[in-house]
């Protein structure tokens, strides 16, 4: 799966949330240490690999990593 | 399976290349635009196949420095506020063979640094220095800037600013650098180029980014602390240079013009002129 | 590559001996800003340095000219700067950058009649407090040596340079207009017969080395590594770590700050240069410093010749102040006269302290402008002798 979220680096700023093309994350109830509420890939399997999330992200919580599943993006176009 | 990475040590690839795993995560305020612009850096770094060995980052002070100072694996070199071009004039004249990427914000140039700034535009200093403009003075926490916008509310300005915000662009390519260009901190992949071209490119590269500051400015001059409405704010205030012609001088006021103002690689800067110098009059 | 050391007999000011110091020492980098009466020396060394390959600039101020040295020590090479009072004035937040992060350089202050602008061509004394306590928050110790001649001038520049390495911080050479303008001979010796302190580099790997020994606070010939040398340094003039970083908690401020003060009070066996004249047998001493010490010395003379048994002291390294020297001349004379050329009285107050009361302390003191003439030295003797 193309998504991690790094918990630890989250600040909790809502960016993946917001410009995700694809709506893919929504705030969920976990927390990580600091009491930053995490985002959580609720519809990953919508996921266009774009990279927007990963590069948004300010605080490199975001990692996404290109899959070789190219059948996921072209179902999508 | 859980989106949500199990393992905690897992990290951002260009985190374990390029950053010190204990000075993370850095300590820029939630939705900050500082972590994109790093991020953009970081991007640039690896395409050009820089090296923590060849590549120093310079800071000032201001939130633009304490976030980027010693996160860089290779060497940080943070001097004291406004002095960062006078710093790195003395870095490079020492290592001419190195690259140095400066992080500087609309106080630590533009005011206090301001001098410094015009005489290493007017050197072409051979170093990329990126202004991290949030229109405030953040670390201090929340005073006006000499780029904050006429009337913001700040701290020192709490019945709102008289005074117009500098265009610090225009000081750059007035005073002579190289290279000069502004984005927002959205634009990453405009930022990361502008990066790139600017390491490539003998002379003084400036790159101004609009980024926002959503604990002070947000909340001070547009009573907010959504880091999404102070984004959006700034892509209101934003215009192209092709836009920018289609508008009148009144219509432009209180409007940021983004995009590549100049690229005069042709210009020689202090750093190359002084190793032929050296040529001609150093003995045996 | 020409190493810079020209031997031979000169007849020059005191500021190019400076500039001729500095070369021979190794300076590389030298940057400046025009202020009389040290000009002088940017022009020695803006002819000079392209010469052995070094770099000189004139930067757009005093500020830029401190920030711009302390980066090329980082950078790697031996580096200078000059001013005057007003000038200093301007450098000494940069001078905190420099003292806080150990990075090795020269500072010379050519002082000159003050306060404020004062009288730029001619001599004062005023800045003796002010190198050793104007930067900002205290919590540091100093280095200033201070010529009397241009013999010492070259002599004492490359003295600067070595205890620069030696203990890792800005070292001033606190000299005045006087010996800065004084035409007169100066011998530069062979290469071979200088003694060069070399920059000492780590010997162990980057994991093992700590770029600041907060927790060895006394120790010096500290390595000094610099960029580009895949130690990954960190340098910043906020309170931080032994590793650089910065940092708020009260234990490391507290490191911190003894070691920028012991790394000099303990190894104090190493910073005392003083010179005696015919103290053997003295009851009463004049003490000057710089510029005005040779006047001092000439009433010294003087006073010798009516039968009056004066001594003369002079401290060469100025600060750290010489305490227990000085204390051993108030415990061997009845009264103490200190020349300076100041009306507030600097030097005469640390030498009443380092006294403590073993002696008569007492001022005298001049605006500045001329150093003192022998015989209004030598009337304040007479005055004061009993």
């Amino acid at each position: 799966m193309p998504i991690t979220i790094v918990k630890e680096f989250c600040k909790g700023c809502g960016f993946c949330i917001a410009n995700c093309p694809q709506k893919v994350y929504e705030l969920s109830e976990e927390m990580n240490k600091k009491g930053y509420r995490l985002p959580r890939a609720v519809r990953e399997e919508d996921c266009t690999e774009c990279g927007i999330c990963d590069l948004y992200c300010p605080d490199f919580a975001i990692i996404l990593e290109k899959t070789k599943n190219k059948k996921m993006r072209k179902e999508k176009i | 399976m859980s989106a949500l990475g199990e393992n905690k040590e897992k990290l951002h690839p260009l985190v374990a290349k390029y950053l010190r795993r204990e000075r993370m995560p850095h300590m820029a305020c939630p939705g900050c635009g500082i972590g994109q612009v790093v991020h953009a850096t970081l991007l640039a770094i690896d395409d050009l196949g820089l090296t923590p060995k060849d590549t120093v980052w310079v800071q000032g002070v201001g939130c633009s420095s304490r976030i980027t100072y010693s996160t860089w694996i290779g060497d940080n070199i943070d001097a004291h506020h406004g002095r960062i071009f006078a710093v790195a004039t003395g870095l490079k004249m020492a290592r001419p063979d190195m690259n140095f990427i400066l992080f500087t914000g609309d106080g630590d140039c533009g005011a206090i640094g301001g001098n410094h700034f015009i005489h290493a535009c007017r050197r072409n200093l051979d170093v990329t220095a990126i202004l991290f403009n949030n229109g405030i003075y953040g670390m201090t926490g929340g005073q006006v800037a000499p780029t904050s916008p006429l009337g913001a509310t700040t701290t020192t300005t709490p019945y709102g600013n008289i005074e117009d915000p500098f265009d610090m662009c225009q000081m750059a390519i007035a005073a002579g650098a190289s290279y000069v260009a502004r984005w927002r901190s959205t634009d990453v992949k405009s930022i990361a180029n502008s990066i790139k071209k600017g390491i490539q490119t003998k002379g003084l590269a400036f790159i101004e980014v609009l980024l926002q500051c959503p604990t002070n400015f947000g909340r001070y001059v547009l009573k907010t602390s959504n880091p999404q409405e102070v984004i959006k704010w700034i892509k209101e205030h934003t215009v192209t240079q092709q836009k920018a012609k289609e508008l009148s001088p009144p219509e432009l006021v209180g409007k940021y013009v983004i995009g590549e103002f100049i690229h005069r690689p042709e210009r020689t800067g202090i750093v190359a002129r002084y190793q032929e110098f050296l040529k001609k009059y150093m003995k045996e | 590559m020409a190493s810079g050391v020209k031997p031979g007999r000169y007849f020059v000011q005191g500021d190019e001996a400076i500039a001729e110091g500095a070369i021979a020492a190794g300076c590389r980098f030298f940057a400046g800003y025009p202020i009389t009466p040290s000009s002088e020396t940017s022009e020695a060394m803006a002819r000079r340095l392209p010469e052995v390959g070094g770099i000189c600039l004139q930067m757009e101020d005093e500020l830029a000219s401190i920030h711009a040295v302390g980066a090329a020590s980082v950078g790697g090479l031996k580096a200078m700067t000059i001013s005057s009072g007003p000038g200093i004035s301007l450098k000494l937040e940069g001078l905190g950058w420099g003292i806080k992060n150990e990075i090795p350089y020269v500072v010379v202050d050519v002082q000159r009649a003050g306060p404020s602008n004062g009288v730029a061509t001619r001599v004062g004394q005023g800045d003796f407090y002010t190198v050793r306590y104007g930067s900002a928050g205290g919590n540091s110790a100093l280095i200033a040596l201070s010529p009397k001649s241009t013999q010492e001038a070259f002599d004492l520049t490359i003295e600067c340079f070595n205890l620069a390495e030696i203990f890792r911080c800005p070292v001033f050479l606190l000299t005045d207009e006087t010996v800065g303008h004084t035409r007169e001979l100066l011998v530069i010796p062979e290469e071979s017969e200088l003694k060069i302190v070399p920059r000492r580099k780590p010997t162990v790997p980057p994991e093992e080395f700590l770029m600041y020994p907060l927790d060895n606070p006394t120790v010096i010939n500290y390595p000094f590594p610099n960029i580009g040398e895949g130690y990954g340094i960190c340098v910043s003039p906020y309170t931080h770590t032994s590793k650089g970083y910065a940092s708020t908690a009260q234990e490391i401020q507290e490191k911190m700050a003894k070691r920028l003060v012991l790394k000099v009070t303990a190894n104090l066996d190493k910073l005392v240069r003083v010179e005696r004249q015919k103290m053997e047998d003295a009851e009463f001493a004049v003490i000057a410093y710089g510029g005005n010490a040779r006047p001092a010395m000439a009433a010294v003379e003087m006073a010798r010749e009516k039968g009056l048994k004066v001594g003369f002291f002079r401290p060469i390294i100025v600060w750290p102040f010489p305490d227990e020297e000085v204390l051993k001349v108030a415990e061997k004379v009845k009264k103490i006269l200190v020349c300076e050329l100041n009306i507030d009285g600097q030097l005469s107050r640390e030498v009443a302290r380092a006294a403590k009361g073993q002696a008569e302390v007492y001022h005298l003191g001049s605006g500045g402008v001329e150093p003192h003439l022998p015989a209004q030295i030598f009337n304040e003797i007479r005055r004061l002798y009993s």
